[in-house]
């Protein structure tokens, strides 16, 4: 059959199709399995805010405030009330000590040195990606969290 | 006399001290459904919230759904998404149980003490039963607590086509730990 060189012709353009579908799998693969979040120190903010009034948007309506500020980059300038240790990691922590409703920050790996310098007390600009605020029923507070974050200024 | 009295009244005020609920900003839940053909689905919430309360041997755990961290971001969407946690409309998971054998752990003794944990596991809206052994450390005044468990995603409504192709664990493993205060 592969005498026929027409036949020659369509199995060689078939193999190249083949080789060409399976080198595009691959690529697209590739590309998806290694994604990785950006440095948040690279990314712009959504919003900078003060951090008793954002926590108090959402003590005031946590779905109205979770839809304008979940997975936005935002800065937020406060006191940092604890530090707490998070496994191998710390957190910082912003609270509204009237309420206990809180903002807590967990870094990026690359940012947990500077992170490590922040006392309580210190007034400080953190940069982050608030993924979500809820109602804590253990707590009867708000907890907002923040992912990636970085100090921007202490 | 004076002495006696002060020294009943030290010795409630640290019993009634350490009998208060002990509580984290900053435990930590980890989510395992690695397969041996896929290694992404893997997370970590590091901002979970824990109790223990000594005086009735119950502990708690909530953690927001979307505060799970995969190294990967287009994994972490999925899991978000309707299909899969939905966590729009389920924003956390929570575990509320009681320590079934509160004999073996004494909270006034520093030590390490091995205790089993029952209680209800609810994710997406579902709850189940979960019964697991766990260790709690108690140091001075702090109470470190970690318990490593499966679950069955089925269980939770959580179904999709990268568990039935083998990307992702349908039986993943639960890892929480935590310093409380």
């Amino acid at each position: 059959m592969l005498k026929n060189p027409k036949n020659k012709k369509i199995l060689k353009w078939l193999l190249i199709a083949g080789g060409s579908l399976l080198l595009i799998g691959f690529v697209v693969y590739f590309y998806f399995a290694t994604l990785s979040h950006d440095d948040t120190a690279s990314l712009k903010a959504d919003y900078t805010v003060e951090a008793i009034p954002f926590i108090k948007e959402f003590e005031k309506d946590y779905k109205t405030a979770n839809k304008k500020y979940a997975e936005k980059i935002i800065t937020v300038k406060g006191i940092v009330t604890s530090i707490e240790p998070a496994d191998t990691t710390m957190n910082i922590k912003m609270a509204d000590t009237a309420t206990g409703s809180y903002l807590i920050f967990a870094f990026q790996d690359q940012h947990m040195t500077e992170a490590k310098k922040l006392k309580p007390g210190e007034n400080v600009l953190i940069k982050g990606s608030c993924s979500d605020g809820i109602y804590s029923e253990i707590l009867d507070a708000y907890s907002i969290s923040f992912n990636r974050s970085t100090v921007e200024k202490n | 006399m004076k002495k006696i009295i002060l020294s009943l009244m030290i010795a409630t005020a640290s019993l009634m001290a350490f009998a208060q609920k002990k509580t984290s900003t900053s435990a930590t839940v980890a989510f395992d459904a690695r397969t041996a053909i896929d290694d992404l689905a893997k997370a970590e919430n590091k901002t979970a919230i824990a109790a223990i309360d000594p005086s009735k041997n119950t502990v708690q755990f909530e953690a927001a759904i979307k505060n799970f961290n995969f190294s990967n971001p287009k994994i972490q969407e999925h899991f978000n998404q309707k299909t899969w946690l939905n966590s729009d409309e389920f924003p956390k998971a929570t575990f509320s149980g009681v320590i079934t054998s509160p004999s073996e752990v004494n909270f006034n003794k520093d030590g390490t003490y091995n205790v089993t944990v029952e209680g209800d596991l609810t994710i997406k809206g579902k709850t189940q039963k979960v019964k697991t052994p766990a260790t709690i450390v108690v140091a001075g005044k702090t109470v470190k607590t970690n318990a490593s468990f499966n679950i069955k995603l089925a269980d939770f409504g959580v179904e999709g086509q990268p568990i039935t192709a083998g990307k992702v664990s349908s039986e993943p493993k639960i890892s929480v730990s935590a310093e409380l205060n």
